[in-house]
């Protein structure tokens, strides 16, 4: 009975002996990934370098499905993912985006990107931070492992803006009466 | 003694220009009708809008015929230095009517940037923007690229363009009439846009897996882009958005084109001694100075250690310079990293901008034929000095032929040079007022002199209002070449002060 418990012990032992350098290392395999935004990705992309990071935002642009079976999108990480501007947000600087790379059994087929009129998608993508990858030619993108949907995509309604129209209608009207009444002094 | 203008001066320019807004506002019928078809409401109004200032602009400004007057040098220059500013004004309105822009100041800046090819821009938000204001930006760059003065010559002007064909920073007339050179390069201006357009599109469409509507969409607005050397891209990352080699790659193919004279695409094209063109010096000097500044680049790089291999580097740093040299503005990586490419690496993508692309090409900067001939000049003076005082000198180059340095060439080509100079100065020394560190402030100035729009984040809507007006009025200087502006400020001068 005591010699069982004894090998018990040695054997649990064992288990943490070899599981303690990959618990102590960096981008541990028990560690969570680390959320980061994308403004703190661009401000400094080496500190993230290969590091499995968590980063939220709304994907826009296009879903380029390739012939490897990956999908290429861009994910923006700026307020206008939160607020958009038609949907009365406010102007908020430029956007600030990444590229992603979806393998396709990551991949939950979103039918369209954000863009004119359409927020999209607002995930929380998990992946592996790639800067300056020697593979892809020295691209930085995130590696994405795992999509999550937070948002759904959200239609966003624009009004006739009528009177810059009905402005635009009176301006022609008055050239084409300027250049009518021109002709007609000159055949005079 | 300085001759005040008198009627007839202001009723030729304002007939000429009122002549060239009606061809630009013509321009507004293709985002007119691609928002139509987008059923994209709020832009289809702002273009009707934008349409109806052109117009009636353009028809009070021509209702008085010149009659036996003729346009003269100096009318041709005001004509063209104001085209520059107005065309920008009216243009700007849909983009400041899109909600994208903090003011009316900001939508202007990127206008005159669209227009002058520049590439820098304040707008906000830009992938959510209306794909029709998209393609009418990217419009602006077609349109400034090939010369919008140039379009209207060759619609109207007949044998009276020739100052307004020059007063646009044109430098030769390769056929003829400035009416058949001008019709000339939109004829291949379209044919290279036809055939852009299919490459690009094809890439997108196979490679990259858009689909057929977006593979046109990016074909389309990056031939814009790349072919006129502007900068402007469909998505917010630049070229950065493809993650492609092979686009980047075609890509690189019209940022070529784009920064070679009309001159040399004649001569490609049609010229009977085509391949004697390659020995021209300004071809020679500008696959010199591309080889020097990416060499600078590469090695700058490298010590920095920026990229783990050498195929990274190589991709990444000669894209980059090609795109600063030819005057596009695209980039791979965003400005927080290009603002951290210091020593070599900095000196060689700025020197590349400083440079420039090809004379009468859609590029901007000093010039290749210029840096070619004060290298020239340089090589003379050396020789002058080393030589027995006997010795014969020759100033002879060859550009389309042989050709002979005078005197009064070689002062215009230094002065031009001095002024781009001094221009890069102007704009660093504004910035550093503001507080930008040297190297930032001075490689946006040299950005937005020399039109490429490469950036390291100091043009942002947050910018100070005098930076952003410096700016502007260095994509104007640096777009026409300096004397139009002359011209426009003399003739303001004499009209003020003249007898």
């Amino acid at each position: 009975m005591r010699r069982r418990s004894t090998r018990a012990w040695l054997l649990s032992l064992v288990v943490l002996w070899l599981a303690a350098p990959a618990a102590t290392a960096g981008g541990s395999a028990f560690a969570a990934p680390a959320a980061v935004t994308v403004a703190e990705l661009l401000a400094d992309p080496t500190a993230y370098a290969g590091e499995a990071v968590v980063v939220r935002g709304e994907l826009v642009g296009d879903f380029g499905e390739r012939r490897d079976g990956t999908v290429w999108t861009q994910l923006n990480g700026d307020p206008y993912a939160e607020a958009p501007l038609l949907g009365g947000g406010s102007l908020a600087g430029a956007n600030a985006g990444i590229g992603v790379r979806i393998p396709s059994e990551a991949w939950p087929g979103f039918d369209r990107p954000g863009g004119y009129r359409l927020r999209g998608p607002v995930v929380e993508a998990t992946g592996v931070w790639r800067y300056h990858d020697p593979a892809r030619g020295g691209e930085s993108y995130l590696d994405v492992t795992d999509l999550e949907l937070i948002h759904e995509p959200l239609a966003l309604e624009e009004e006739m803006p009528w009177l810059p129209l009905l402005l635009g209608f009176g301006l022609l009207g008055a050239a084409a009466a300027v250049a009518v009444a021109k002709r007609r002094r000159a055949e005079d | 003694m300085l001759v005040r203008p008198d009627v007839q001066d202001f009723r030729i320019i304002s007939y000429y220009l009122g002549r060239v807004l009606l061809v630009a506002g013509a321009f507004l019928g293709l985002p007119l009708a691609w928002a139509l078809i987008g059923r994209e409401w709020a832009p289809v109004s702002s273009f009707v809008l934008t349409a109806g200032a052109f117009a009636l602009l353009g028809v009070l400004a021509s209702s008085r015929p010149p009659g036996e007057h003729r346009l003269d040098w100096s009318h041709g220059m005001v004509v063209a230095a104001l085209t520059w500013l107005i065309v920008p004004a009216l243009g700007s309105l849909p983009l400041a009517l899109s909600g994208h822009f903090g003011s009316p100041l900001d939508a202007y800046f990127d206008a005159m940037s669209g227009l002058t090819t520049t590439g820098l821009s304040l707008l906000q938000d830009l992938d959510h923007l209306a794909p029709s204001l998209n393609f009418w930006r990217h419009l602006l760059q077609f349109m400034g690229g090939q010369g919008i003065v140039l379009a209207a010559v060759s619609v109207f002007a007949g044998g009276v363009g020739l100052s307004l064909f020059y007063g646009e920073a044109r430098e030769e007339r390769f056929l003829p009439s400035v009416a058949s050179t001008g019709r000339f390069i939109w004829w291949a201006s379209v044919v290279h846009l036809l055939f852009g357009v299919v490459v690009l599109g094809s890439v997108a469409y196979f490679t990259l897996g858009f689909s057929p509507v977006r593979s046109l969409f990016h074909g389309l607005l990056v031939f814009f882009a790349g072919f006129d050397t502007g900068g402007f891209t469909p998505q917010s990352t630049s070229i950065g958005y493809y993650h492609s080699a092979v686009f980047e790659a075609a890509t690189a193919v019209f940022m070529v084109a784009g920064a070679m004279s009309f001159g040399l695409h004649y001569a490609l094209w049609r010229g009977p001694r085509r391949w004697s063109s390659l020995r021209n010096l300004e071809t020679r000097t500008l696959a010199f100075t591309l080889l020097l500044t990416a060499t600078l680049a590469f090695l700058g790089l490298a010590v920095l250690g920026v990229y783990r291999s050498v195929p990274s580097l190589a991709r990444q740093g000669l894209f980059h310079v090609l795109s600063a040299h030819t005057g596009t503005g695209f980039a791979t990586v965003p400005s927080s990293e290009l603002v951290r490419w210091g020593g070599l690496a900095f000196g060689g993508v700025a020197l590349a901008m400083a440079l420039g692309g090809m004379a009468s090409s859609t590029a901007g900067g000093v010039k290749s034929l210029r840096v070619g001939l004060a290298l020239r000049m340089l090589k003379n003076q050396i020789k002058l000095v080393l030589l027995p005082d006997k010795a014969v000198i020759s100033h002879a180059y060859f550009q389309g032929g042989a050709k002979r340095l005078t005197p009064a060439l070689s002062q215009a080509v230094l002065l031009v040079s001095l002024l781009y100079v001094a221009l890069y100065l102007l704009g660093a020394g504004v910035g550093l007022a503001y507080g930008y560190p040297l190297q930032d402030a001075l490689f946006e100035s040299v950005s937005a002199s020399a039109n490429v729009g490469l950036s390291v984040g100091v043009a942002a809507p947050s910018m100070p209002i005098l930076l952003e007006v410096t700016y502007i009025l260095q994509m104007w200087l640096g777009r026409l070449e300096f004397v139009a502006v002359f011209a426009l400020l003399g003739f303001c001068v004499a009209a003020v002060r003249g007898k």
